[in-house]
């Protein structure tokens, strides 16, 4: 029996060394009433300590932040009703923060600096605001497409079909742009449209960045994708062989999704999410907007130089405030037609 | 089998108190049930389901089967063989288990797209092999440490009787040790039913995708947690199925055990035996290993070896704590219900299963059901001061063992369960009480089996993802968060380093768990 209990005592110190600091700062100390902390579950993380660094800079607020995807952030905040700690609600997409707004756990907000942010790009009850813009556009090769398709119907023309690269339908960007395309033409013209994408037999690729490698790897000519992927990669490779045709120039414009930005129902701290929610909409927005090759929500503010050599472009953003009540539908049709 | 004597003392009033808040959770979701939306639901009869039933049924099959042949035949290269490396590479076969599948996922789908092209590497085939090389190491740890705790004569009587080295195993050590396999392959199948991140990159569409397809695409919590039911039911089957393949049959060694059961090989054997082994490993563990070593590299001159929230050492610091916990709570809890269990038959039983329901539900599916029933008891106030579970540490670790209580209960069942019921007769005669018994006799004699399934809860905490994302605290931010960050933007350099360093925290894990085995053995002789 001593052997055994040796053999016994190693594994529990060998356990123990699994939890060094096991028994310290078992709750996170609340931040509430001391107005000098703003917390943030934010759905967007690529390059956000940066931002909420200069933030702090400027004022001497902290900023105390968890990432998470959209849909699950908001249900925690639906689940934690008045004990939530979050302040304020950033989302990588509308409809996620539509979603939101409409489970009540996102507050109105009145403020004149918030204007910056022009009107069809906040909700209309104030519940959120944009505070960067991205366009998913039609990208091709350079070195194999001369005319590449100029609306999202084009991309179901047979002329593409084993050449297409596309999202799957589980992605937000595919669920927003079908929303999108199913609120500007209805919905048997959006089925019709999806489905002519579908015959096409699409290679479907979960990652933007992947599908621009796949066209210049050749598996496909042409996709639907996002701009600050290419950007990215264009920083990387100025000579990346890969083209963006702006869509529906002569119609409702480029498929426009953004980031945002909403302060919480019961937010404890909602004065120093306001300020942090005008700085986001003011002095922040390039630092914000650049951190991930995005446009600007205030059209006044100049996009980073590899964004703004792609030239201007006209964007479909009257629909964006109602990408969250076409995505059921979005989802639906698109699981109806049989798309991955 | 002892009947349910109702009203059996406060053994089981925790039983049943423990049973009831690890299911919690999973319940919440489940009772959305009860008001069926069935607009949803039948479209998704109509479109989407029967291809994920075929896609999930193809998948668990595929990857079982392959874990299985895979898992065993491993051991058994490395039990019934002695050959030069034999002890280093049965540790190193056991290695792939750290590294998680997302990971494993990434690594290869990058590393096969040019050679195959992306079409061809999004495919069922390759999602199979790819949680095949991940998963096969838990049917490897239980069948080799089942067939380590098997005696030698047992063989030398099967050869004596002019059986040749492979019918000897294959008639008499394998079928002794099928209650280790099966309960390995019943993880690998929970493992495979609940997986969210591998099948993802794959394209392959199965149910417990489509439950987040559907809750996360239309905000419909109800119709996915109708789906999530399938997953439950189908889980349950397994469970079902797993104790018919165990059977009535307890296997017990009565007996001289230890001694190497292994002969020695030569020849063209050791061609086939050291290839077969360093092989898979290659496959397994070198090829993402060096990968991901290239990746870090890279991300070292780009200055990319930090995170959003912190360095290296901070997070480290993160997920040791979060798994450390983690596992010391499975164990006890886990220890404590199948001590309380035997001796409660059918309905003991029962409670175990009940208890181990969010195993069997997608990792997303049981963090939202925690927050959703720990943000109830937060709203309830029934704890004092401004203390909240959502967002707390504990909080976080209640959600972590209600989604791998199932790995300690079934590792710690199935080992308990082969300690000679003689042996325990033999001390209740000798009049010990059954705490006595259970903690001088029974836990001694189980303890390889213990010590393994502890250890293979604190490598799946390491791992874990969906939970870990929606219930760390503040200032606690364990690996795979940082993994998922840049997986999620397919920065694959910037996720190479957390993803090496959940590696390297979980090689001595591996190692703990093959030592333990090991000593475990000699102990007995």
């Amino acid at each position: 029996m001593r052997t055994s209990t040796r053999t016994f005592l190693s594994a529990t110190v060998l356990i123990g060394t699994l939890v060094p600091a096991a028994c310290g700062d078992d709750t996170a100390a609340p931040a509430e009433g001391d107005g000098q902390t703003v917390t943030v579950y934010t759905g967007r993380h690529y390059g956000i300590e940066g931002v909420f660094d200069e933030f702090t800079a400027a004022t001497g607020i902290k900023v105390r932040f968890t990432t998470g995807k959209d849909p699950e952030l908001r249900e925690r905040l639906v689940a934690e009703g008045a004990n939530t700690p979050a302040d304020l609600l950033m989302t990588a997409d509308a409809a996620n923060v539509e979603l939101a707004a409409a489970a009540g756990v996102l507050a109105p907000v009145e403020s004149d600096t918030l204007d910056a942010i022009p009107a069809e790009l906040r909700s209309p009850d104030g519940t959120w605001f944009a505070l960067s813009r991205r366009a998913r556009v039609i990208v091709s090769s350079t070195e194999r497409v001369d005319s590449p398709p100029t609306t999202y119907a084009a991309v179901g023309d047979p002329a593409w079909k084993g050449k297409l690269c596309l999202r799957p339908s589980t992605h937000p960007y595919t669920q927003s742009l079908v929303a999108s395309i199913i609120a500007a033409e209805g919905e048997p013209a959006a089925e019709a449209m999806v489905s002519s994408w579908v015959d096409n037999d699409p290679l479907y690729i979960d990652s933007d960045t992947d599908i621009y490698k796949a066209i210049v790897a050749g598996e496909c000519d042409v996709a639907i994708a996002n701009t600050y992927y290419l950007g990215r990669l264009q920083t990387e490779d100025p000579a990346f062989p890969v083209a963006i045709t702006w869509p529906e120039q002569n119609g409702r414009g480029a498929h426009v999704n953004v980031s945002t930005a909403g302060i919480t129902t019961n937010a404890p701290n909602p004065a120093g999410a306001l300020r942090l929610l005008e700085w986001l909409a003011t002095d922040g927005q390039k630092t914000f907007s650049d951190a991930n090759f995005e446009y600007p929500a205030d059209p006044a503010v100049q996009p980073t130089e590899v964004v703004a050599a792609w030239g201007p472009f006209k964007g479909d953003t009257a629909v964006i405030v109602r990408l969250g009540e076409f995505q059921p539908a979005a989802v639906a049709l698109l699981s109806r037609v049989g798309y991955e | 089998m002892i009947a349910w004597r109702p009203g059996r003392g406060p053994g089981w009033a925790l039983l049943v108190v423990v049973s009831v808040v690890m299911a919690a959770p999973v319940a919440v979701i489940v009772w959305s049930i009860a008001d069926p939306s069935t607009e949803v639901w039948r479209e998704l009869w109509q479109t989407r389901l029967p291809g994920m039933l075929v896609d999930t049924v193809t998948l668990v099959t595929l990857v079982v089967t392959g874990a299985v042949v895979v898992g065993t035949a491993l051991a058994w290269l490395v039990s019934a063989h002695e050959f030069r490396g034999r002890r280093l590479l049965s540790w190193l076969l056991m290695t792939p288990i750290a590294i998680p599948g997302y990971v494993l996922g990434f690594v290869w789908l990058d590393t096969l797209q040019s050679p195959l092209g992306a079409r061809a590497v999004r495919s069922i085939w390759l999602c199979a092999a790819v949680l095949i090389v991940s998963l096969y190491p838990y049917v490897y740890v239980f069948a080799w440490s089942a067939f380590r705790e098997q005696s030698p004569r047992t063989v030398d009587v099967a050869r004596t009787l002019g059986r040749s080295s492979f019918t000897a195993w294959w008639r008499v050590v394998v079928p002794m040790a099928r209650p280790s396999i099966a309960a390995g392959a019943a993880l690998v199948a929970m493992e495979v039913l609940t997986d969210v991140g591998t099948v993802r990159l794959f394209n392959v569409s199965t149910v417990a995708d489509g439950v987040l397809r559907v809750w996360f695409g239309t905000g419909d919590r109800d119709a996915a947690a109708e789906l999530a039911v399938v997953l439950v039911v189908a889980a349950m089957s397994l469970i079902l199925v797993e104790r018919a393949l165990r059977g009535r049959a307890r296997y017990t060694q009565s007996g001289v055990r230890g001694g190497s059961v292994a002969r020695p090989v030569t020849g063209l054997r050791t061609v086939v035996v050291n290839v077969a082994g360093w092989g898979v490993l290659f496959i397994a563990v070198a090829v993402p290993v060096v990968r991901l070593a290239r990746w870090a590299l890279r991300a070292q001159q780009l200055g990319q070896t930090q995170s959003i929230s912190g360095d290296l050492g901070f997070h480290v610091v993160s997920s040791l704590k979060v798994a450390g916990l983690a596992t010391i709570a499975c164990l006890v809890i886990g220890t404590t219900m199948v001590f309380i269990a035997r001796e409660r038959g059918r309905w003991g039983a029962a409670l175990g299963r009940l208890a181990s329901l969010g195993y069997a539900v997608p990792g997303p599916v049981v963090a939202i059901g925690v927050v959703v029933a720990l943000a109830a008891v937060d709203r309830r106030g029934w704890w004092p001061g401004e203390v909240l579970l959502v967002g707390s540490l504990a909080g976080l670790v209640y959600a972590m063992v209600v989604r791998f209580l199932a790995v300690a209960h079934q590792g710690i069942g199935a080992s308990v369960g082969k300690v000679s019921p003689s042996a325990v007769a033999s001390a209740r005669t000798l009049g010990a009480g059954r705490l006595r018994v259970a903690t001088r006799v029974e836990l001694p004699l189980a303890r390889a089996g213990i010590i393994a399934a502890a250890t293979l809860v604190a490598i799946d905490s390491l791992k874990e993802l969906p939970v870990t994302l929606l219930l760390r605290p503040f200032g606690v931010e364990p690996l795979p968060v940082w993994v998922w960050q840049a997986t999620s933007e397919s920065l694959w350099v910037q996720a190479s380093v957390p993803s090496l360093m959940i590696v390297a925290i979980g090689m001595p894990l591996v190692a703990a768990l093959l030592w333990s085995v090991e000593r475990g053995a000699e102990v007995v002789s």
